[in-house]
């Protein structure tokens, strides 16, 4: 009886979701439906496909989106990422006080020179993804999480080394700092936040795109060093 | 003038650099969250004429709403970050000494960011940038509750995170939907076409919304994480939980029903669910035995008057429910303080061992009972000021409706004031118990009696002289009421 009414409920509540999710459309159409809302005035999507790449000369347009017209919330989402990162440091440094160290079994030696190998080049490919962001597909928080998979690659085959939490503090901070100080560049120049101040050069080319690729670089850093300290931390709970 | 948008950035960015200052040195990191809440209480105060004028619109990357994301620096804004940063001050000064185990480097990081988010929430313009800054502010909190990595703190944080998550989870599918069929994230633009749409679908998108955000404004029935998560945190941030965090969500209901929906059909069960939540959590609280979880339940009560006040769609009552916020927003920060060092005093967290603390901790208790009575609502301090506005701006309605339900929602009046009667007078006429360890640890150092003692002076003076406060609580209110002069001011012409 108890799994029919929840059954009953969920019909219910599923019926709403679909009548309402049904209706919206996202995009143009939703626009247009909405009958008073005027094409161009409204539909930031079409807007900024139409005109994006000639405002801000950056290839690939998600970049456009992500860096400079929602930058700002972009910069929350890598606040976002750093608090989990310092909060999870924060509540395992307790415990990290009262575990003991045991010791790891070495991994065999295809896969400890298997490790060393690859790992330079994992580093070149989120290198190459963060700073052809504004070009290709991917940017920061991508090449940032390839970053920090090469250095989960180093935990697992070559026990006992890793990152340095002092290298790992510096890099977050410079990072986040260089973000935001192009950031306020722009307000002190241009009286924006976040401003696409710099030339902008002709688009495709690597260098274009203003102050898009420069904050790519910035998150790709911050990205890679926080989930690179987040693997350090664990690692460090589970060695 | 300088951009309201530094009140982010300037705090975001002391915040980053911490992890390197901290390697220079062990002292310096502990007083960054002071010169960052100084720096934004010195900017938010030298704002408010200018936000009283009219409301400061700022772009960001240069281009206008809808196409970017702005800030909104209205009245309403400007009064709420001028609180976030007073108390987030007096925290961060008493914090200096209070926290003295765990990662202190990343106690003040995740400090200052929590601080950063509550502010965002309250001046952004844009509701997606509303839901980033309100996920700063919880992912921090979440943190924060299970600081000191104890069973209990990781338990309460465990339960706070997973329905707040939940409740963050629910804001984006309602903003998922807005987004469709608006096509547009700016609240402003929202407003302005909100009358276009079937009123089904923008019902469904409301309920998300109310429902996500009700989770962190601790509104019956979705605060079941609230009492332990508030008593298990350390006492500094139970301070700002209580009187900053919360406030965040139900502002950002407010924010939605009124500006961005103008949803006056759902204020009667806004109303309702306000005084069962006062009821119940008064109720809850006057059962207590330990100090925290009855200023948490407190806090529990208070929101749902907060709440009731805001349903009323007066100018007065959001008055008096801005009002409350300032008012609750300092003795609950005052009392979660006090108690702090009462408890390193004596160890215990039961009110039962608090007997006659008042001989041992003089400047202490005082200061408690200052806070405690202005809770209740007792002039001359500002709680009654506050809880004053309320009662005249539900009389002033004349629905029969509003004034059953403030009746009804007096009763939990009276029982805060007999539970708060019982400590102050346990503090003052019982004797203390006779097993009753002197910690030592429990001295009240000079940085924790400053933030005190403030708090309490704010409660007398603003109690003595409500126009300190009064001016801006009209303009605050029609902030949140008048639709059309703020799609006026975001959007131009």
């Amino acid at each position: 009886m108890r799994r029919l009414i929840s059954l009953l409920l969920l019909l219910i509540v599923a019926l709403g979701i679909f009548l309402c999710f049904s209706g919206a459309s996202f995009g143009a159409e939703g626009a247009s439906r909405a009958g008073k809302l005027t094409e161009d005035k409204v539909n930031f999507g079409r807007r900024y496909a139409s005109r994006g790449l000639e405002e801000n000369k950056a290839g690939n347009i998600v970049a456009s989106v992500v860096v400079n017209y929602r930058g700002f919330d972009t910069l929350g989402e890598v606040t976002v990422l750093f608090i989990a990162a310092v909060g999870l440091a924060a509540i395992l440094h307790a415990r990290r006080e009262e575990a003991t160290p045991s010791k790891a079994e070495p991994a065999s030696l295809i896969v400890f020179t298997g490790c060393r190998f690859l790992f330079p080049l994992i580093l070149l490919l989120g290198a190459y993804i963060f700073i052809h962001g504004h070009l290709t597909p991917g940017g920061g928080f991508q090449g940032g999480a390839v970053v920090a998979s090469g250095f989960l690659l180093i935990y697992l085959g070559c026990r006992g080394r890793g990152l340095r939490s002092a290298g790992v503090a510096v890099a977050e901070s410079l990072s986040g700092l260089a973000f935001l100080a192009v950031a306020l560049v722009g307000l002190a120049v241009g009286g924006s936040f976040l401003l696409n101040f710099l030339p902008k050069g002709s688009a495709f080319a690597l260098f274009s795109g203003g102050v898009i690729p420069l904050i790519y670089v910035a998150i790709g850093f911050k990205v890679g060093s926080e989930l690179g300290g987040i693997i350090d931390n664990l690692s460090g709970e589970a060695r | 003038m300088v951009s309201p948008i530094l009140l982010i950035a300037v705090p975001l960015g002391l915040a980053f650099a911490i992890p390197v200052l901290g390697l220079a040195s062990k002292r310096v990191p502990r007083y960054v969250p002071v010169i960052a809440m100084l720096f934004n209480l010195v900017v938010s105060v030298s704002l408010l004429p200018h936000a009283l004028k009219a409301p400061i619109v700022v772009r960001t990357a240069g281009w206008a709403p809808p196409y970017s994301i702005h800030l909104v620096a209205g009245p309403l804004g400007v009064l709420l970050s001028s609180l976030i940063a007073l108390i987030g001050l007096l925290v961060a000064v008493y914090g200096i000494d209070y926290i003295r185990e765990g990662a202190k480097v990343k106690y003040q990081i995740l400090y200052i960011l929590m601080l950063v988010g509550a502010t965002g929430v309250v001046l952004t313009g844009d509701i997606f940038n509303l839901f980033v800054f309100f996920e700063v502010l919880c992912i921090s909190s979440y943190a924060l509750v299970a600081y000191r990595g104890d069973s209990t703190g990781v338990e309460a944080g465990a339960k706070y995170l997973i329905q707040g998550a939940i409740g963050s989870g629910l804001v984006l599918i309602g903003i998922g939907l807005v987004y469709g069929t608006f096509g547009t994230l700016t609240m402003a633009d929202i407003a302005a076409n909100v009358s276009s749409v079937g009123s089904f679908r923008l019902f469904v998108s409301l309920a998300f919304l109310i429902t996500g955000f009700g989770v962190e404004a601790a509104i019956f029935p979705l605060n079941g994480w609230l009492p332990d998560a508030h008593s298990s945190a350390p006492s500094s941030i139970s301070a700002i939980l209580s009187g900053i965090a919360i406030k965040a969500g139900l502002y950002a209901i407010a924010r939605v029903v009124y500006t961005v929906y103008g949803a006056s059909s759902i204020l009667p069960f806004l109303a309702v669910l306000g005084i069962v939540t006062l009821l119940i959590g008064e109720m809850c609280a006057f059962g207590q035995e330990d100090i925290k979880r009855l200023l948490a339940f407190s806090s529990i009560g208070q929101m749902g008057l907060i709440l009731f006040a805001l349903a009323l769609a007066s100018a007065t009552g959001i008055s008096g429910a801005v009002f409350l916020i300032v008012s609750h927003g300092l003795a609950k920060a005052l009392l979660f303080l006090a108690s702090g060092y009462m408890i390193y005093r004596t160890g215990s967290r039961d009110i039962s061992s608090l007997n006659g603390i008042g001989k041992r901790m003089p400047i202490m208790s005082l200061c408690f009972t200052v806070g405690a009575f202005s809770l209740i609502g007792l002039p001359p301090f500002v709680g009654f000021a506050s809880k004053f506005t309320i009662v005249r701006a539900v009389l002033g309605t004349g629905s029969t409706f509003f004034i059953t339900l403030l009746a009804i929602g007096l009763i939990g009046t009276v029982i805060e004031g007999a539970y708060f009667l019982r400590i102050v007078q346990g503090f003052y006429f019982k004797p203390a118990p006779e097993d009753s360890p002197e910690q030592t640890e429990g001295k009240v150092p000079f940085s924790a009696l400053v933030p005190v003692g403030l708090l309490a002076v704010l409660i007398l003076t603003i109690g003595l002289f409500p126009g300190i406060v009064g001016r801006v609580l009209g303009p605050a209110a029609d902030d949140l009421l008048d639709r059309t002069a703020y799609v006026q001011h975001v959007m131009g012409d």
